[in-house]
């Protein structure tokens, strides 16, 4: 019904309107304050919020499909080998700084992401093994690969890649994340940091890609404030101050949803769902049945009804359901089974002989060093958690720790347990979280098997044999028990009711404000 | 004093004030203690001092009963009956985890009061000492504990609590230590300052004369006589010892999520506030009451 009324206002607005017009305002809210916002260096989703539509990328991604449309290239080749990309740009693209966009402008962005004096956080791992590029004529680039890497259109088609001005970069030098010029649809207008980012129309603009539905931008001006603090997101939405919020609580959506003025537009995220990593080197965890007594133990339903409202669904596996590769087998896995793990941790050697109420072998209490971050509803949890498995006779001592922290304790491996979770279309993701020598290998896994999965899946083209090679690595992942899923990440955005046509990319983080439209 | 009294007729006269009275004259020395004041009604009869002792008792009374009224523990949780309000959800309601709201509070108020009592034990094992030393003693040693001190306030008191618990990492123990420590130069510095009026005194310089020693002055004499003042203080750096320390809760650095310390309490419920608004409210009232009644109790008892 929603949609057919969309379907019909959107009708009428094309019906009205021809010719291409900007009018209303609307405030954005973003629930993160970024430290650094050039998307070339920094590695926060919440950037992406704003420079989604201020900038344009070579390829785009169809969030129905899956699949990957033209955006600055028009059209683009890839070797038989699969190391060497051509893209043939489009023709009479502007910067807003008025410099024209060419294969040299491309040549410019690659080589400043990969120079490793810019220390990106994100973009340049996003880039693989990239050797160099070429500029063949003004309208085409050649990206050479040191060796095949499937996920590069993925890449390319995120914010963290795109082309940005080399005039304005070269002209603002520190600067530039203050002053972004880019070819989107939206103009980086103001940005005070802490306070607001101002985003106004591209009046030239009409190179969008087929994925967004108008030619130019609809609203006169976006003004994006920080709403840092959850408690502080829907009241904001509905005293007026905002009229778009990311993350509102999941309480609030609820309530939210009940009132005629506003909707909730939930959007999965793909990518690394809320996960527990277990060490595997640290004893008791080091035993695959204690580990997996850990994940049967679990009743992740009622975590996310309690916890989330049931607003998001309960994770099978590292993947979320919505990324490219997901396998539902892995839903198979450890349902919640209190006695099987109660079975599995006796076959382990743990009882309960002194009785105080918590497992021993040896005289040593079955104890887990538990660590959380402050984000993702982690402190409501882990009290879940911990209370589920003092059930079954396990102590938990919880730390609450900051980011830095955390990948401190990381890389000592001094922790039982550590969450993350992450964002990212392409199963790739994986590679970073359980490869050997993976900078975020939280579990310290160390198999060869599931090492030469990875790197031979990143090599595949073929999206029938990359699927079923993810498949079998998801499947090993739960085999050997390596994380607790949790949950899947659903971004839950409020939205006023008088703001229309707000539609999420394929990432599910990052709005096309181009197709945004407001009523009076 | 009279040579005090002379100076201060001898300025009235100059002022041109022809008959200067005694009350004029004490205004001008503004001797605070001969001021025109109604006696002080005995405490027990001050209703909101009777209200403060019997909140300041029901709380420990509370603490000390809880083991036994809950011996379940403050984690208990009944999923089924999350988020009831104060009636439906017991005395004061249950929270979203249907853990009940009332247990929880006097289970917290255990860690909060220990936590309290562990700083102030700290505040007045540092301040009290060096206050002593500084006051009695005089001269160079007043002189480097004085420095010292002041360097020591120099720090805004949070900050310094923050370094304090970056050092030792977090937990309730870390969070006295931290608000014991910030708190302590101010006590040190209150004893100093009583410690010298005292020893003003012509008694003092009796027991000097007599040779007592320095330690002997400063424990039999100065110490017994400091010791109302001092308590009074102690009793108002309670309240901010348990205020700072839930602060520190609130912040997320002291202890481990679900713990039901009532700064800790506070912050899990700001979540819930439109949802839940009683379980937030409640750790945050107790938190007020007992900081209100640590204040009212000094303020009263530094009047007697």
């Amino acid at each position: 019904m929603r949609r057919l009324l969309l379907f019909l206002l959107l009708a009428a607005a094309l019906a009205t309107g021809c010719t291409p017009r900007s009018e209303g305002r609307i405030v954005y809210g973003l629930t993160l304050n970024p430290t650094g916002i050039d998307p070339h260096i920094n590695a926060s989703s919440e950037l992406g919020i704003p420079l989604t539509s201020v900038y344009d990328t070579l390829v785009y991604q169809d969030p129905q499909t899956g699949g990957f449309v033209p955006g600055l290239a028009e059209r683009w080749e890839v070797s038989a080998d699969g190391q060497v990309y051509t893209f043939y740009l489009r023709r009479g693209v502007k910067f807003h700084d008025g410099t024209p966009f060419n294969a040299e402008a491309v040549r410019f962005n690659l080589e400043r992401i990969t120079n490793p004096d810019l220390a990106s956080q994100k973009a340049r791992f996003m880039l693989g093994p990239f050797e160099r590029a070429e500029v063949v004529d003004e309208y085409t680039i050649r990206i050479v690969m040191s060796e095949p890497y499937a996920p590069l259109l993925d890449s390319l088609s995120q914010v963290y890649l795109a082309m940005a001005s080399p005039a304005a970069i070269q002209k603002w030098g520190l600067e530039y994340q203050l002053h972004q010029t880019g070819t989107g649809p939206f103009i980086f207008a103001e940005f005070v940091p802490g306070d607001h980012l101002t985003l106004r129309p591209n009046p030239d603009y009409a190179w969008g890609p087929r994925v967004y539905q108008h030619k130019t931008a609809q609203l006169a001006e976006i003004e994006f404030r920080f709403f840092t603090d959850a408690a502080t997101r829907a009241p904001a939405l509905e005293s007026g101050e905002a009229d778009v919020m990311g993350e509102v609580p999941p309480l609030d959506a609820v309530r939210l949803q009940k009132n005629p003025n506003f909707r909730i537009q939930p959007v999965p995220i793909p990518g690394l769902s809320l996960v527990y990593f277990m060490n595997v080197t640290r004893p008791p965890l080091d035993d695959l049945r204690v580990r997996q007594a850990l994940i049967y133990g679990t009743d992740r339903q009622v975590i996310v009804s309690t916890v989330f409202q049931g607003t998001s669904p309960v994770a099978c596996g590292p993947l979320t359901a919505v990324t490219f590769g997901y396998d539902p087998a892995v839903c198979q896995f450890y349902p919640y089974d209190p006695s099987r793990a109660a079975t599995l941790l006796e076959e382990a050697g743990w009882k309960d002989t002194d009785g105080d109420g918590i497992r021993d072998r040896n005289g040593q209490p079955l104890t887990l060093d538990l660590y959380l971050m402050g984000w993702g509803y982690l402190p409501d949890i882990v009290q879940l958690m911990a209370s589920q498995w003092a059930q079954l006779g396990i102590n938990v001592n919880m730390q609450k720790v900051t980011y830095p922290e955390a990948l401190q304790i990381a890389k000592d491996g001094t922790h039982h347990l550590l969450p993350f979770s992450s964002s990212g279309t392409d199963p790739h993701i994986l590679r970073t979280f359980f490869y050997s020598q993976a900078r975020f290998n939280w579990s310290k896994v160390n198999d060869p098997e599931l090492d030469g999965w990875l790197d031979e899946a990143a090599r595949l083209f073929d999206r029938n044999q990359r699927a079923a090679l993810y498949s079998r690595i998801q499947n090993r992942i739960m085999e050997q028990a390596l994380v607790i899923p949790i949950r899947d990440y659903v971004n839950l955005n409020g939205v006023n009711n008088r703001v229309q046509g707000l539609r999420f990319d394929a990432q599910g983080w990052f709005p096309w404000l181009i197709d945004v439209t407001v009523q009076q | 004093m009279r040579v005090y009294f002379a100076d201060a007729k001898r300025y009235l006269e100059r002022q041109g004030q022809e008959q200067p009275t005694l009350m004029r004259t004490m205004r001008i020395l503004e001797i605070p203690q001969l001021q025109a004041r109604p006696l002080p009604r005995p405490l027990l009869r001050q209703p909101v001092a009777v209200l403060a002792i019997l909140w300041l008792t029901g709380v420990i009374v509370g603490a000390a009963v809880i083991p036994y009224l809950a011996p379940e523990g403050p984690q208990a949780m009944d999923l089924s009956r999350a988020m009831l309000p104060p009636g439906r959800g017991g005395l004061l309601g249950t929270d979203f985890m249907g853990r009940d709201i009332f247990v929880r509070l006097l289970w917290g108020g255990r860690l909060t009061l220990w936590m309290g009592i562990r700083a102030l034990a700290l505040a007045v094992g540092l301040g009290l000492p060096l206050g002593l030393a500084a006051g009695s003693l005089g001269g160079r040693v007043d002189a480097i504990v004085m420095r010292l001190i002041d360097a020591w306030l120099a720090f805004p008191s949070l900050l310094l609590a923050l370094t304090v618990l970056a050092i030792l990492g977090r937990g309730l123990s870390s969070v006295a230590i931290a608000v014991g420590l910030a708190a302590a130069a101010p006590y040190a510095r209150i004893v100093r300052a009583t410690a010298r009026e005292i020893r003003a005194q012509p008694y003092i310089e009796a027991a000097i004369a007599v040779g007592a020693s320095p330690l002997r002055i400063a424990l039999r004499h100065i110490l017994p006589n400091a010791a109302p003042a001092l308590a009074t203080f102690a009793a108002i750096q309670l309240g901010w010892v348990l205020l700072h320390g839930a602060g520190l809760n609130y912040m997320g650095l002291g202890a481990p999520p679900g713990t039901p310390e009532w700064g800790a309490m506070l912050a899990e419920g700001r979540d819930y506030l439109r949802a839940a608004p009683w379980v937030a409210a409640v750790p945050g009232l107790a938190l007020t009451f007992t900081v209100l009644a640590a204040n009212i109790l000094g303020d009263r008892l530094g009047r007697e």
